[in-house]
């Protein structure tokens, strides 16, 4: 069983149709993917439209989270909001260095901490580029303690190891896999802050998802370790969201 | 065939190091014919005899390695010299210039008499690239239009960006450069080596591992699940690097 913890889905940029990840999870015997866009909402139009499209047509197999620019105020408050309790979306998703809010902004802090109130969690595109690095998250992680911040990428190319200094100091922070090439790294941060708070993701469908569950599995971890990585913290964190319950 | 077209050797200063012997191990394991070596940062940062390591073992096993000389811009007239020590004394299949680790900027006028150099010995010249203070493809594309007729290559796809914020840019670099080939090792995207392989030249990608840094195995998965063809992937395994850097190999296409 393995869920997908972080792909794409989107009409403009970089066009990639939910058949195009479907047909990827297929090939890598991947039951569900979270998905969201390249873009953000609202500077993209209809972007949350599209991936709620997408959950409908794949339900069952399909997770929508939405993508957001915190420099919208209140207006990324009330679509986070709308996706939430209208489309059925389980998280937010941000990627400061597209939109150049850093992590620890008042926009971005009181979007994380509306996103908590659903029990959502934040994924964080966290990488080696300014307001993306994983010290910078951190400053997000401990405004929003309530939070579930995942580190996208886990720091990237060259920051690893201050995204597992950051899951050290930080409880409410999870890592996850996609694109940082280092199998070695992912047992480490295993053996440092826990299988159960490492969760599996390709970045899809720019890195496929077959070769990085072949990653992970490199990472050479017991059955339990695996599973956890693959599904089970996922669906923990997932199966908690209070879809439409929650208010401001 | 298999050729891994960059793999480190010697005890490096910064902690991830292959002895012959390991790399030897490693390599029979997975199936790689033959791999080009580059010498680790050594601990004390002397060039020279880290250069005499890697090529007393090439020399040992020149059917399963070939090597490139490594030198620091930094030195001046030396490294010239030590860069023709190893391409005409030594055997070195061409040069290794490392921006990041030896701190210079690839188009820096101090690299120029190293690039001259190549160029007379008819060799190629691999830079560790993609690293945006000093490797960005701009720069890597600035030192390749300087030298037209050197053979590069760039490491790390041209660029190392976990966002993709760089493809374009690499892309534009070797669309500029056609002297210019990229390595698949520690890319981000799969798609995006695809789409250099099928659109920019079959030539220009070939497999390399960067190993131990990157993993070498893993890195073997870009190749061998990425969606091209039998022919193509014939020359990213190892057709387009024994052009480069063994053409006493190069199979007929």
């Amino acid at each position: 069983m393995i869920i997908d913890s972080h792909t794409h889905v989107d009409r403009v940029g970089w066009i990639d149709p939910p058949e195009t990840i479907i047909g990827l999870m297929d090939e890598a015997e991947i039951e569900q993917a979270v998905i969201m866009t390249y873009g953000d909402a609202p500077d993209v139009e209809g972007a949350l439209e599209y991936i709620a499209e997408a959950t409908v047509k794949y339900a069952g197999r399909l997770i929508g989270y939405a993508r957001l620019n915190p420099w919208a105020g209140e207006r990324a408050l009330r679509l986070l909001e709308e996706s939430m309790e209208s489309y059925g979306f389980k998280g937010l998703k941000l990627h400061p260095a597209g939109n150049f809010s850093h992590p620890g902004s008042p926009e971005t802090v009181e979007l994380i901490r509306l996103a908590a109130t659903y029990a959502a969690p934040t994924l964080f595109h966290c990488g080696d580029e300014e307001f993306t690095l994983p010290l910078q998250v951190a400053a997000a992680a401990a405004a929003c303690p309530q939070a579930t911040i995942i580190l996208g990428h886990c720091g990237g190319y060259f920051h690893v190891q201050d995204a597992i200094r950051v899951a050290e100091q930080h409880p409410n922070v999870i890592l996850e896999t996609s694109a940082m090439p280092y199998p070695q790294l992912i047992r480490e941060a295993v053996a440092r802050i826990g299988a159960e708070r490492v969760i599996y993701a390709s970045d899809g469908p720019g890195c496929p998802p077959a070769i990085e569950v072949h990653k992970v599995k490199l990472a050479r971890l017991t059955p339990d370790e695996e599973d956890a990585i693959f599904h089970g913290n996922i669906r923990r964190i997932l199966g908690a969201v209070r879809t439409g319950e929650a208010k401001r | 065939m298999i050729v891994d077209a960059r793999v480190y050797l010697g005890d490096s200063l910064y902690g991830r190091s292959h002895t012959a012997d390991a790399l030897f191990a490693q390599i029979e394991r997975l199936a790689i014919d033959l791999a080009v070596a580059v010498p680790a940062k050594p601990h004390d940062y002397h060039l020279g005899p880290a250069n005499d390591a890697v090529a007393a073992a090439a020399r040992r096993t020149p059917q399963r390695l070939r090597w490139l000389c490594r030198v620091d811009p930094w030195q001046g007239a030396a490294a010239v010299a030590e860069a023709r020590r190893g391409m005409e004394e030594l055997g070195a299949a061409g040069l290794y210039l490392d921006p990041w680790e030896e701190n210079f900027q690839v188009n820096d006028s101090i690299v120029y008499p190293l690039i001259e150099e190549a160029r007379r010995c008819g060799k190629p010249v691999l830079l560790n690239a993609g690293h945006v203070r000093v490797s960005h493809p701009t720069q890597v594309r600035d030192l390749a239009s300087r030298f037209p007729d050197v053979q590069f290559v760039a490491s790390n796809g041209g660029q190392i960006n976990i966002s993709g914020i760089l493809q374009a840019e690499a892309r534009r670099m070797l669309e500029a450069c056609p002297n210019v080939c990229i390595e698949t090792a520690g890319t981000y995207r799969q798609d995006y080596l695809e789409e250099i392989a099928t659109e920019v030249g079959v030539d220009r990608v070939l497999f390399a591992s960067g190993s131990p840094h990157y993993d070498q195995e893993f890195e073997l998965a870009r190749v061998a699940l990425a969606k091209l063809g039998d022919d193509l992937k014939a020359r990213l395994w190892s057709g387009n690097a024994l052009a480069v850097y063994a053409p006493d190999h190069r199979p007929s296409w």
